[in-house]
């Protein structure tokens, strides 16, 4: 099958703290995955586990991207292999311009693939084109990386940065947090624009409302750092309607 | 964080790049120093009595000084100023007419340093074009684009031939910014500097190309103590470059310039360096001792003057460029990046002193600090009374990478007059993690990660470098950083 | 010029402690503590100029003139005049260094907490003393702490227990007042026990002063763990009066320590204030405002040590200068090796009304530690002139429009000021002030 991330019985934590308490899930090709959970649930730990920020720390289970073990790579050799977070809080860079870091990051990520650096025409050119994808001004592209953003133009930039690297998996942290509906709109139609049968998503958030715009195929529940509850787009509005206690009050019962 | 530590750490401290030495005939003088060393080097240069009794005063006078030991943040053992050459020149013939007669190693040398004066030659009168002269050991070898630059009336030589072919602008200019008395250094420096550049910018010409001056010291156990001085006339504008270089070696070289400019009414003045003494090695041993004095004066109304500096190498930096704001409306600028990796030590700022009225001056310093070193701001800015609505804004910032440097900021903020207005803001920090790690997930390296971060957080001093030398700076902080912690 | 007169004044002053030091507290462990201290002293001399530390102030030229350093003179007054306006608060009086009981009132104040003259404290209490005393004030940083060591005969000794909260505050009042030129030495030490609270307000009264005095006085204070203790030090004195106050605290973990040094007047006054932070987590915020103007010289040295993780330092200084005024503010954040995740902040603001007036700003950050945050800001300038012709074009005559702006200008570090009464008096001291 044409599996691309398989996580299978994850646990992790931060400072001493279990927060991700076995935790299941497969994702294949062209899949979109939702995962919803309450505050405290272990979203964020998650996608920063996955993208192997040093402070967390696996303390069993597997996870496996493109049949990598995705937990030995770096940060950056996890990127390189196609695997892409979408920041909750991007981090400003002063003084570094949108264009040149990205273009350090595609030349990096090609030089990983052995690939020649990209032609600087060529480079301009995906620019402009992926710049459309998410409404963002020209000049946004040579300011400094998220200084002076507004909350939805960071968010956007996130998007932007996805379409230039290309990944086959994006994880969204949260991405329609903030977000006014027409700022959630552009961000959903930018990642609608790069859904393909070899690209997978994970969107992590709170709310249902974003995923009205980006519509999964499967919809999972994370609560107390593991899948309590999996199924379709209805589930989603489910929990819409009858909000996380509904969960937490069927795990007691059960 | 322990994981990009043992990346970093993999990158051992880079080899200095420039660390050859030239294979040049030289001619010294014994070390040590009294009057009659004075008087050598002043008959080895063929020097009218005038320029040697400027230099005996000075010696006289430097003879009454103290070291200033007591204020900079440095620490560095005595130095025996019996112990150093004075003077050390390439042995060469009486008169070069064209690079063809230049020392053959000595053109290699320059072509290590990447500066090629063939290339530099061929390509006369191009706008983006640099004239170079060249100091190696004290000594001007060789001054491109003479003949170019003489047509607008422009003077760019080596400062023995000022003194020989310009006598009257040198006796009005020399020591009219930085006096002998000044300080130390600056007596020493005019008691025994050997050659320099000096450059004059007649009245509403604008310097069709930068002019530049490359130093290096290459004899052993050699002083270096060059003079320069640069003259804007009315209207007159000028960008200038100035490269150091030095060879490994297991001693400290001492290196005192001096440098002055003055900006006559409406003129201005762009001074930039890229200072890339020897550092020492990673455990602190060598490198050159750089105290250095520069001063420049907007003399007259809505004159200019901007320093700009990157500091990456030698073992001590003891460096303060300063402007006077005489004129009014005049702007005095200063610009600096200075980086301490391993054992290196600087104490570098600058000093505006606001004497015209609506006088402006503006200070950009940014400092990192690696290894064990410590780097300092040390800044002065003084409003005089009667500088009638004078500005400053001076912002400081330093970034420390591992936890065994200092960075420290002494900035000295002096107003006697009330229509002042100074603003003085610094800064420390560390380089984010998240920040490395953002750049992480998007493909980038821990090591390129931070070159990007800290060229970032120099940008603003970098804009105000020619383009060459933005590039060159760049690279060169790239080195400077290499293997340390993140 | 300046050399002679440096070394015959402080060879003066080494001299004349042979004959002194007989008149001072007998005991073995603080004789060794002056003989240490008049050593440390006479090779550190009266600064000069050159000396970074006293590179504005010019204290060689106070001690131009003769001193004596015994006043013997003891002048009659009445405490009333010299207490704040609705201040609820056990007083305590200082006559010329020396405490006195008499013109004290501490009546209310819990019998656990010692109030004291230091002189007896040394004979009372021998083993708290002798933990503290010259221990965080050090003898060889600075030529006046030497020179106080060495001579202060009194003072006054606070010891608050573990778990005491002292719920009104202490205002100490110190009087001088002489027949002759004299150098003062007051000598004080608080000791601030284990979850303890204290607030203490320090004022400073001269009665027909027409000699030169020098007041040079040093007082520690021990912040212990978890301690509250705020620390206002009022300077409103005539011209003559020439003061070196050093005050050198040392906190230990989770405690705070609040300081506001208000100077409105004075002839020449230089304050050094020095913080320890030798413990994790304390917090320590250092205010500061000057009104300064003829040729008053008002100088505020800050240094704060951050010797230990997690903790946070604020400080805050407002100067108005007017006049031949000058104004000093020296302030020094010392962050050391171990002192990770410190917090570091330091504010310098001046307003200069005149044309004769200086300011000397020097604010200094020493940094060893990488994982800080650590800032200053300082800017000078004079007043807001669009906010004055804002508020001149709502009818407000340029001189209350001036007021007005100048009153918001030093509010914030009003504003720190937490015993309403005191905040109350000092601004309507101000108020007078910049009339």
């Amino acid at each position: 099958m044409n599996e691309m991330l398989s996580i299978k019985n994850l646990r992790a934590g931060i400072e001493g703290k279990e927060i991700i308490k076995g935790f299941n899930l497969e994702v294949k090709a062209g899949e979109v995955h939702a995962i919803m959970g309450p505050n405290g649930s272990g979203k964020s730990t998650l996608s920063n586990v996955l993208a192997g920020r040093e402070d967390y720390i696996v303390s069993g289970g597997e996870v496996l991207f493109n049949r990598k073990n995705l937990l030995e790579l770096s940060p950056e050799d996890r990127a390189r292999e196609g695997l892409f977070l979408a920041f909750q809080y991007p981090v400003e860079i002063p003084g570094v311009s949108n264009i040149n870091f990205l273009k350090t990051a595609i030349n990096e990520i090609r030089a990983y693939k052995g690939l020649a650096p990209m032609e600087a025409k060529d480079f301009l050119k995906l620019v402009k084109e992926k710049q459309a994808l998410v409404e963002l001004q020209g000049s946004l592209a040579n300011r400094s990386v998220n200084e002076g953003f507004s909350g939805g133009e960071k968010k956007r930039n996130e998007i932007f940065q996805m379409a230039m690297l290309e990944p086959t998996l994006a994880i969204l942290d949260e991405t329609d947090s903030g977000l006014d509906i027409d700022a959630l709109r552009i961000v959903a139609n930018g990642v609608n624009k790069l859904r393909s049968a070899n690209r997978s998503f994970v969107v992590i958030t709170h709310y249902q409302r974003l995923l009205d715009y980006i519509v999964p195929d499967f919809v999972h529940v994370l609560y107390d750092g593991k899948i309590v509850k999996s199924g379709t787009k209805e589930l989603a509005l489910e929990l819409e309607e009858k909000g996380y206690d509904w969960i937490k009050k069927e795990l007691v019962e059960a | 964080m322990a994981e990009q530590k043992d990346i970093l750490e993999e990158h051992i401290f880079s080899e200095y790049k420039y660390g050859f030495t030239s294979d040049i005939d030289t001619e010294t003088a014994p070390p040590g120093l009294n009057e009659d060393i004075v008087r050598f080097i002043s008959a080895k240069k063929n020097e009218p009595e005038w320029m040697l009794e400027y230099r005996l005063k000075a010696f006289r006078h430097w003879k009454t000084m103290e070291e200033p030991r007591h204020w900079p943040h440095l620490k560095y053992p005595e130095i025996n100023f019996q112990n150093i050459i004075y003077y050390a020149a390439p042995k060469q013939k009486a008169t070069l007419n064209s690079l063809d007669e230049v020392d053959p190693e000595l053109l290699a040398t320059f072509e290590k340093l990447g500066i090629s004066l063939e290339e530099q030659k061929r390509l006369t009168g191009v706008q983006s074009n640099i004239a170079i002269d060249a100091v190696i050991d004290s000594v001007s070898v060789k001054t491109t684009f003479k003949e170019v630059l003489a047509e607008k009336g422009i003077i760019f030589c080596s400062f023995s031939e000022a003194v020989q072919e310009h006598p009257e602008l040198v006796k009005k200019y020399m020591g009219s910014v930085v006096p002998y008395t000044d300080n130390f250094y600056s007596a020493l420096n005019s008691a025994v500097f050997s050659d320099g550049s000096f450059c004059y910018i007649p009245k509403g010409v604008r310097c069709p190309m930068e002019l530049s001056t490359y130093f290096r010291i290459n004899t052993s156990g050699t002083g270096q103590f060059e003079r320069t001085l640069i003259i804007a006339d009315e209207h007159a504008y000028v960008s200038y470059l100035e490269g150091c270089t030095a060879p490994m070696r297991d001693e400290n070289q001492l290196h005192a310039a001096v440098v002055e400019i003055v900006s006559h009414k409406n003129a201005e003045v762009k001074y930039s360096t890229v200072q890339n003494w020897y550092p020492g090695d990673k455990n602190g041993k060598g490198g050159v001792y750089n105290f250095v004095t520069k001063r420049g004066i907007c003399l007259e109304e809505n004159s200019k003057i901007s320093w700009t500096q990157v500091e990456t190498g030698s073992a001590i930096t003891w460096k303060y460029p300063s402007v006077i704001l005489k004129g009014d409306n005049s702007v005095g600028e200063f610009y600096s990046v200075a980086v301490t990796n391993n054992f290196q030590q600087a104490d570098t700022g600058t000093k505006m002193t606001h004497i015209g009225k609506n006088t402006r001056s503006t200070i950009i310093s940014k400092g990192i600090s690696a290894g064990q070193s410590n780097n300092s701001y040390r800044g002065l800015v003084r409003i005089n009374k009667g500088a009638k609505n004078a500005r400053n804004f001076s912002q400081c910032d330093s970034l420390l990478m591992g936890s065994k440097c200092g960075a420290h900021t002494f900035p000295y903020i002096e107003i006697k007059d009330k229509s002042a207005v100074v603003e003085h803001e610094a800064t420390t920090s560390k380089i984010g993690e998240d920040q490395i790690f953002y750049c992480n997930q998007r493909g980038i390296d821990t090591e390129k990660a931070i070159g990007l971060i800290v060229n970032g957080y120099c940008k603003e001093v970098f804009n105000q470098l020619p383009m060459e030398f933005a590039v060159e700076a760049q690279k060169l902080l790239a080195v400077s950083l290499e293997g340390s912690v993140g | 010029m300046t050399t002679v007169e440096k070394i015959s004044a402080s060879e003066k002053l080494v001299s004349d402690f042979e004959a002194v030091k007989k008149t001072l507290p007998e005991n073995s462990f603080v004789q060794n503590i002056r003989q240490k201290a008049i050593e440390a002293f006479a090779k550190l001399g009266i600064p000069a100029r050159k000396n970074e530390e006293y590179k504005y102030s010019n204290v060689q030229k106070l001690f131009q003139e003769d001193f004596t350093q015994s006043a013997i003179y003891n002048p009659q007054f009445t405490i009333d005049k010299y207490l704040i306006p609705n201040l609820d608060a056990h007083i305590i009086v200082l006559v010329n260094d020396f405490y006195s009981e008499e013109l004290s009132s501490l009546e209310n104040l819990d019998k656990t907490v010692v109030v004291s003259s230091l002189k007896k404290a040394f004979e009372k209490y021998p083993e708290l003393v002798e933990k503290h005393f010259s221990k965080h004030a050090d003898i060889s940083s600075d030529a006046f702490i030497a020179l106080n060591t060495a001579y202060a005969a009194d003072g006054i000794f606070i010891k608050v227990p573990d778990n005491t909260v002292v719920e009104k505050p202490i205002h100490i009042i110190n009087v001088i007042s002489a027949k002759e030129n004299t150098l003062f030495s007051p000598r004080n030490l608080f000791v601030i026990g284990k979850n303890a609270q204290l607030q203490i307000v320090e004022t400073f009264a001269s009665i027909d002063l027409t000699v030169n005095v020098i007041s040079n006085s040093v007082t520690e204070i021990v912040v212990g763990e978890n301690a509250r203790v705020q620390y206002y030090r009022v300077q409103n004195e005539n011209e003559n009066s020439q003061h070196i106050n050093t005050v050198s605290a040392s906190q230990e973990k989770n405690s705070h320590f609040d300081t506001n040094t208000v100077t409105l007047s004075g002839g020449w006054v230089r304050n050094n204030l020095n913080i320890a932070l030798n413990g994790e987590n304390c917090e320590t915020h250092l205010n500061g405002l000057f009104l300064a103007n003829a040729t008053n010289y008002v100088d505020n040295h800050t240094l704060v040590d951050h010797r230990m993780p997690h903790c946070e330092s604020n400080q805050t200084y407002k100067g108005i200068l007017d006049g031949k005024a000058t104004g000093v503010f020296n302030g020094k954040i010392f962050v050391q090796r171990d002192a990770q995740k410190t917090n570091a902040y330091q504010s310098s603001k001046n307003i200069l009304l005149s044309d004769d007036a200086t300011i000397n700003a020097k604010p200094q950050l020493e940094i060893y530690a990488d994982d800080v945050k650590c800032s200053h800001g300082s800017s000078t300038g004079k007043i807001d002139e669009d906010a004055l012709f804002y508020l001149q074009a709502r009818g407000l005559g340029i001189e209350s429009a001036k007021k007005l702006l100048l009153h918001a200008f030093v509010n914030d570090v009003m504003q720190t000021i937490r015993i309403e009464a005191l905040r109350e008096h000092l601004e309507n001291l101000i108020h007078k002030k910049l009339d």
